[in-house]
């Protein structure tokens, strides 16, 4: 067993069994490692990370091949509707803004979100998932008589604090933690993420179990006040 | 010898176990064909552990419509993912069938390298606390072998495969030859002392016994903790046939490796008493051929073994060949696993871990060892690991906004840990695999039935590993200390035993002392269906292990004309 998967998968368990997996250590961010050290020669890495670059190259054309059918609106017959794909970008740039790094629909969570929808989803999963939605928006309509996305961000702020205040199970907070859980996936899984703000090494070439934390902060359960989000908003 | 004979010797399988026949039999200078019922693997195609999540169109999640399609069996193991799933069977072209009542997850590559492609890498000996098991409280039939017999070659695999681990001294875990070990992270460190201490030195938590290369070894290189194993490797750090036995093999030019040869039938020849070749079904064509030798070594998985023997008729083997025992197909066993306890630590957190270490860490058996527990017999040992939260945890944490993601970005969250039992399964005669009348598979050959539950004992052993592993996170300060006693199917572990079991008189077993066939002398079987017992530890090196035995034994008896 892959130890690391397993505490990882045991962790995502906790939360929504089939949206929340975390994927484990294949996607984890890693931090440093700028050099890989002299467990491994030189040469032997330069070696295999040429093979590593020639073997991703199937996959990434493919997985090109598919996004841009996504992209060109081929694909997603039975996704989000125009109104729905405009809900979801409005969660999830107020979930992941952007701030001197991408927010979450720069890097294109939303496709993501539409393909999960769309070719993952059972069709009571992606029922219930719409139907969540929908009822997120018509929340918005009666407060605020507008939909979500024509909320201000203070406004925004306010109904994803009462929707992650409430139970999780019962909807529509069903739908926006699922929804969050992708958002939160696509988003640190995205090639720009990977690459330029996680900093990903895809083979750090060494293992330290007990590495000095260089920025100390204190892990937080972060709830951002919704006048502090528009701030940051401004 | 006047006859003449296609090769000096055939191997079923070209996984784990096959992969050591062939290197042993080869380099003991007998001509060897390899039969693999599966498709030749290319490392440098094939191997996926480098592809990121953004170069897949599911990001990891997988193509869950064409799984629950094709692979709906084969998809309950981790390792069958989005990109890893190529490495596992379709269910459909390979059926089983069980019982109603009687789940049993069958979990099977077929492909140069077999499940040596995806296995989990952990190799522990064995003691004699196991091999004596059987002997002393009655279930199962006594171990023709002890310790003594099998530990010479424990240490000719490690010295060839490269085992990194920490030695321990402890009886019921014989240390092995290895190269330095991998780093315990942060709080597994922590955790080790005050578990010791809390449990009278009883309870020994070690850094996971791996076959993954800490060191240039060999020709192959140190690893470089991509973590992923189970989906390749370029670096040949970690052991598969294909990165060290098959090469071992090749080289001497006494190897003939055959792809997409589905083997049907073990052939018997009733006079001289001897297996004298199989059939062979070419997996694209149909086209038959058989292939004859003076030994053939069956290495095909567990299951697949005891299907093939069963599979392979005679006038002189009605049930299957080499069963004058009745006990093929019986006796089938698999790992309880399942149970154990996690628990989050709130302290250390100046502490993080760089780089994928894709190995954890093992707590040795304790119960049983010297004293009885009055619940149950035999023991479990647990594996899990410590690291901290990554980015994942967004995805349930409250929150949202510019902060929430600059702490998913900037900041680890809580160490956490995991630990789940591996339990050792009394044998049982009605646990058993046989033919299925009806299915056959996509080759026309007969399908196994599997009907393996478990009993009473599992049942307690499942409590007591939840109990015990929430007690050591308990001892060893950590929070939120949450047990599981949830009990996975047999099949799950993929640690698959028996059916062919080894034993002292032909009546009681279909095997020697050698992994010889007591009906059938040239012939070997010598993968997990050999297995008369399960102890708790992962058993492929011992797969290994004995047969690298076996073929010395074969070789040397093959010298003295017996074969």
């Amino acid at each position: 067993m892959p130890f690391e998967r397993l505490v990882l998968i045991s962790w995502a368990r906790s939360g929504d069994e089939r949206f929340h997996v975390d994927g484990g250590a294949f996607w984890r961010q890693h931090e440093g490692a700028s050099s890989p050290k002299s467990i491994m020669e030189r040469r032997d890495l330069l070696r295999a990370l040429a093979s590593a670059a020639a073997l991703s190259l199937l996959p990434s054309e493919r997985a090109m091949a598919a996004w841009s059918r996504v992209a060109a609106g081929l694909s997603p017959t039975n996704g989000l509707s125009d109104t729905q794909m405009a809900l979801v970008r409005a969660i999830a740039d107020t979930i992941i803004p952007r701030t001197e790094t991408p927010s979450a629909t720069d890097v294109g969570v939303q496709q993501f979100v539409n393909v999960i929808v769309s070719e993952y989803a059972a069709d009571e999963e992606r029922t219930a998932f719409l139907t969540g939605l929908d009822a997120i928006d018509a929340r918005a309509q009666s407060e605020s008589n507008t939909p979500f996305a024509g909320l201000a961000p203070d406004a925004r702020g306010k109904m994803i604090g009462a929707l992650e205040t409430g139970p999780r199970g019962a909807q529509p907070a069903r739908t926006y933690w699922r929804l969050k859980g992708l958002v939160v996936h696509g988003y640190f899984t995205s090639e720009p993420v990977m690459k330029d703000v996680l900093k990903t090494v895809v083979m750090p070439g060494r293992f330290e179990g007990a590495a000095p934390v260089q920025i100390k902060k204190k892990p937080s359960q972060v709830r951002v006040p919704p006048s502090e989000e528009a701030m940051l908003h401004g | 010898m006047a006859d003449s004979y296609d090769y000096d010797a055939i191997v079923v399988g070209s996984g784990m176990s096959g992969g050591w026949a062939a290197k042993e039999l080869t380099q003991a200078g007998l001509r060897t064909l390899v039969l693999e019922a599966g498709r030749p693997i290319d490392p440098l195609t094939d191997y996926v552990e480098h592809v990121q999540p953004w170069q897949m169109h599911f990001r990891g999640f997988g193509d869950r419509k064409a799984m629950e399609r094709d692979q709906p069996i084969q998809s309950r193991c981790y390792a069958c993912d989005e990109v890893g799933h190529k490495f596992f069977v379709k269910d459909k072209e390979n059926p089983y069938t069980t019982p109603a009542d009687a789940p049993f997850n069958w979990l099977r590559g077929r492909q140069v390298g077999g499940r040596s492609i995806m296995w989990g890498r952990q190799v522990y000996r064995w003691s004699d606390l196991d091999f004596e098991a059987n002997l002393k409280d009655g279930h199962g039939t006594d171990w023709p072998i002890r310790y003594r017999d099998i530990a010479p070659w424990y240490a000719h695999v490690e010295r060839f495969i490269g085992v990194s681990g920490a030695r321990e001294g402890l009886s019921q875990l014989p240390d092995g030859e290895f190269l330095k070990p991998m780093q315990m992270t942060a709080v597994e460190a922590a955790a080790r002392p005050r578990i010791l201490k809390a449990f009278g030195g009883e309870r020994v938590m070690t850094i996971g016994r791996v076959a993954i290369l800490t060191d240039n070894h060999n020709g192959r290189l140190a690893c470089h903790y991509c973590g992923p194993c189970e989906k390749g490797c370029i670096t040949n750090s970690y052991f598969s046939s294909i990165a060290a036995t098959l090469p071992a093999a090749r080289a001497t030019g006494n190897l003939t490796l055959r792809p997409h040869s589905v083997v049907a039938e073990i052939l018997y020849d009733p006079k001289k008493g001897r297996a004298s070749g199989v059939r062979v079904i070419d997996a694209l064509t149909r086209h038959e051929t058989v292939f004859t030798s003076r030994i053939v070594f069956c290495c095909a998985s567990t299951i697949e073994s005891v299907r093939l023997l069963l599979n392979s008729k005679s006038a002189t083997f009605p049930d299957g060949l080499a069963n004058s025992s009745g006990t093929l197909g019986k006796y089938v066993m698999d790992h309880n696993f399942g149970s154990g306890a996690g628990g989050s630590y709130t302290g250390l957190l100046d502490k993080r871990t760089i780089g994928n270490r894709p190995n954890g860490v093992y707590i040795a058996r304790f119960r049983n060892v010297k004293t009885q527990h009055p619940d149950f017999l035999r023991g479990y040992g647990f594996q899990g690991g410590a690291d901290r939260q990554g980015w994942g945890r967004g995805q349930w944490m409250p929150g949202y906004g510019a902060a929430f993601k600059q702490s998913l970005i900037d900041e680890l969250g809580e160490w956490g840990f995991w630990g789940t039992g591996f339990g050792e399964s009394l044998p049982r005669e009605s646990n058993r695999v046989t033919l299925d009348p009806d299915v056959k598979d996509a080759w026309g050959i007969p399908a196994a039935r599997i009907e393996v539950r478990w009993s009473d004992n599992e049942r307690a052993m499942e409590k007591d590993m939840a109990i015990t592993m929430a007690e050591m996170l308990d001892a060893a300060g950590f929070k939120n200390v949450r047990p599981n006693d949830g009990m996975n199917p047999p099949g799950h572990c993929i640690h698959e035993m028996g059916g062919a079991r080894m034993s002292r008189t032909p009546k009681d077993g279909v095997l020697n002392g050698w992994n010889q066939a007591w009906d059938v002398k040239n012939l070997f079987v010598t993968d997990g269906s050999c297995m008369a017992s399960t102890a708790c530890q992962n058993p492929s090196i011992t797969y290994m292990a004995l047969t690298a035995r076996a073929a010395s034994h074969a070789v040397s008896a093959m010298k003295k004309n017996e074969l």
